[in-house]
């Protein structure tokens, strides 16, 4: 029987096969192969695609014969990769026929992908689109807020602006204490353990003293008496009283 | 959790405190959350989407739902008016093989990347990373195998740039072609 093969082959190969360890057309070695009747070990399927390259170099065959030679080709490699597995069986020709299915069954399934994608790109390019509000929160996560130097400034630049213009204010020299405001923000945050950024300022009657009271409330910050947060974004800023971690 | 008062609501009433619940928080909630903040069971909760989704037919806002999320959007048809005052970043063209890993993975979700180039036959590390940056796909978790992939799904922006109401609203996969000639 596979003299028969052969001869039907050896009208129309799609490449003859020269190796010291077989001299056929490259269809009777897949054949063989497959009913290990030839030890594809003993086949160097390197030298042979380098000579299949070559030849069809100077001769370019149709491209079914090119694409048959790919699928050949990918056939031994598969069953030499195969037999060099300790376990895995070398397929018989009904698993190439299943091979073939799944190859098939897999380009079916991605041309009717490649049409609902012509489909999704069609009803994105529409501009169709549905919007959500203009501020998500998710934008940004709420765990994630944090105040910055520059909120906190952007927050006092807020008060300030709410002050009266500083050319009504009477010039003479004023005392504001550092001190006196960081005692004076103590006192408040133990009244009032939670307070709103702007609340702290209620009192300020100058500028000087606005800044003298933002500088105490940094400096409170900093020994850890006090700390900052926002709730969201562009939300209140909220000043929390807290015990000092260490003593000094 | 749930108390006496879930007798009192109705589902229109329901529907009602579920529209201003997504209204205020303005983003995707997942009926497991409303749950809570209805304190309602789930077939009522379910019932209030349904109910919600039927009273804004024909409104500029639309119920939209990506499997247990639900927002409350701008219909598709309002797009050019939002457009103009929004000047949204939307991403605009993606390219063929974007839309080509969307299409597989809105149609297989959840799936991992293996099976993802199983079908389109070509390695699909960098469009999936585009993706994901883009917002349109997320991990919705890890398939139980060896090396524990990740698997990817859709998320409630791949249904804003579509402008659907749901999954279910994609256009029915085509029939295979062995069945057709």
């Amino acid at each position: 029987m596979s003299r028969e093969i052969a001869a039907e082959l050896e009208r129309d190969p799609v490449y003859v096969v020269r190796t010291p360890a077989f001299d056929g057309p490259i269809e009777l070695l897949l054949t063989l192969a497959q009913r290990a009747e030839v030890d594809l070990k003993a086949v160097s399927l390197a030298s042979l695609t380098d000579e299949y390259l070559r030849a069809i170099e100077q001769e370019a065959p149709p491209l079914d014969r090119l694409a048959a030679f790919l699928v050949i080709g990918a056939r031994l490699v598969q069953i030499k990769a195969a037999g060099l597995m300790p376990q895995a069986a070398v397929g018989e020709e009904e698993d190439l026929q299943a091979w073939e299915d799944a190859i098939k069954g897999r380009l079916e399934e991605y041309k009717r992908f490649k049409e609902l994608a012509e489909s999704l790109m069609r009803r994105h390019a529409s501009g169709r689109f549905t919007f959500a509000g203009l501020l998500e929160p998710e934008v940004i996560p709420q765990a994630r807020v944090q105040v910055s130097l520059d909120a906190l400034a952007t927050a006092f630049r807020q008060v300030l602006d709410r002050l009266p213009p500083p050319e009504q204010v009477t010039v003479e020299m004023e005392h504001v204490s550092l001190a006196d405001k960081l005692e004076e923000l103590r006192q408040m945050l133990v009244r009032q353990a939670q307070m709103n950024f702007s609340a702290i300022f209620r009192h300020a009657r100058t500028r000087l003293e606005a800044v003298v009271t933002f500088l105490a409330l940094l400096e409170l910050i900093r020994i850890g008496e006090a700390r900052v947060a926002q709730a969201s974004a562009f939300g209140e800023i909220t000043v929390h009283g807290q015990e000092r971690k260490t003593a000094e | 959790m749930i108390g006496g008062a879930t007798q009192v609501r109705d589902t229109t009433g329901l529907a009602a405190a579920l529209e201003a619940v997504l209204f205020t928080l303005n983003r995707a909630v997942t009926v497991l959350e409303l749950q809570d903040i209805l304190q309602s069971p789930l077939p009522d909760i379910e019932a209030a989407a349904a109910s919600l989704a039927e009273a804004l037919t024909g409104r500029g806002l639309f119920l939209q739902r990506h499997q247990d999320q639900l927002q409350l959007v701008t219909d598709p048809a309002q797009a050019d008016v939002v457009r103009r005052v929004l000047r949204p970043e939307y991403p605009s063209r993606l390219s063929p093989a974007a839309y080509e890993t969307l299409a597989i993975i809105a149609y297989r979700q959840p799936l991992t990347r293996a099976r993802i180039e199983e079908i389109r036959g070509v390695n699909c590390e960098a469009v999936l990373e585009s993706l994901e940056e883009k917002g349109l796909i997320t991990e919705t978790g890890r398939l139980d195998a060896p090396g524990t992939p990740r698997l990817f799904g859709t998320t409630m922006k791949f249904l804003q740039i579509l402008g659907l109401r749901s999954l279910d609203e994609l256009p029915p996969l085509p029939q295979s072609a062995s069945t057709s000639s």
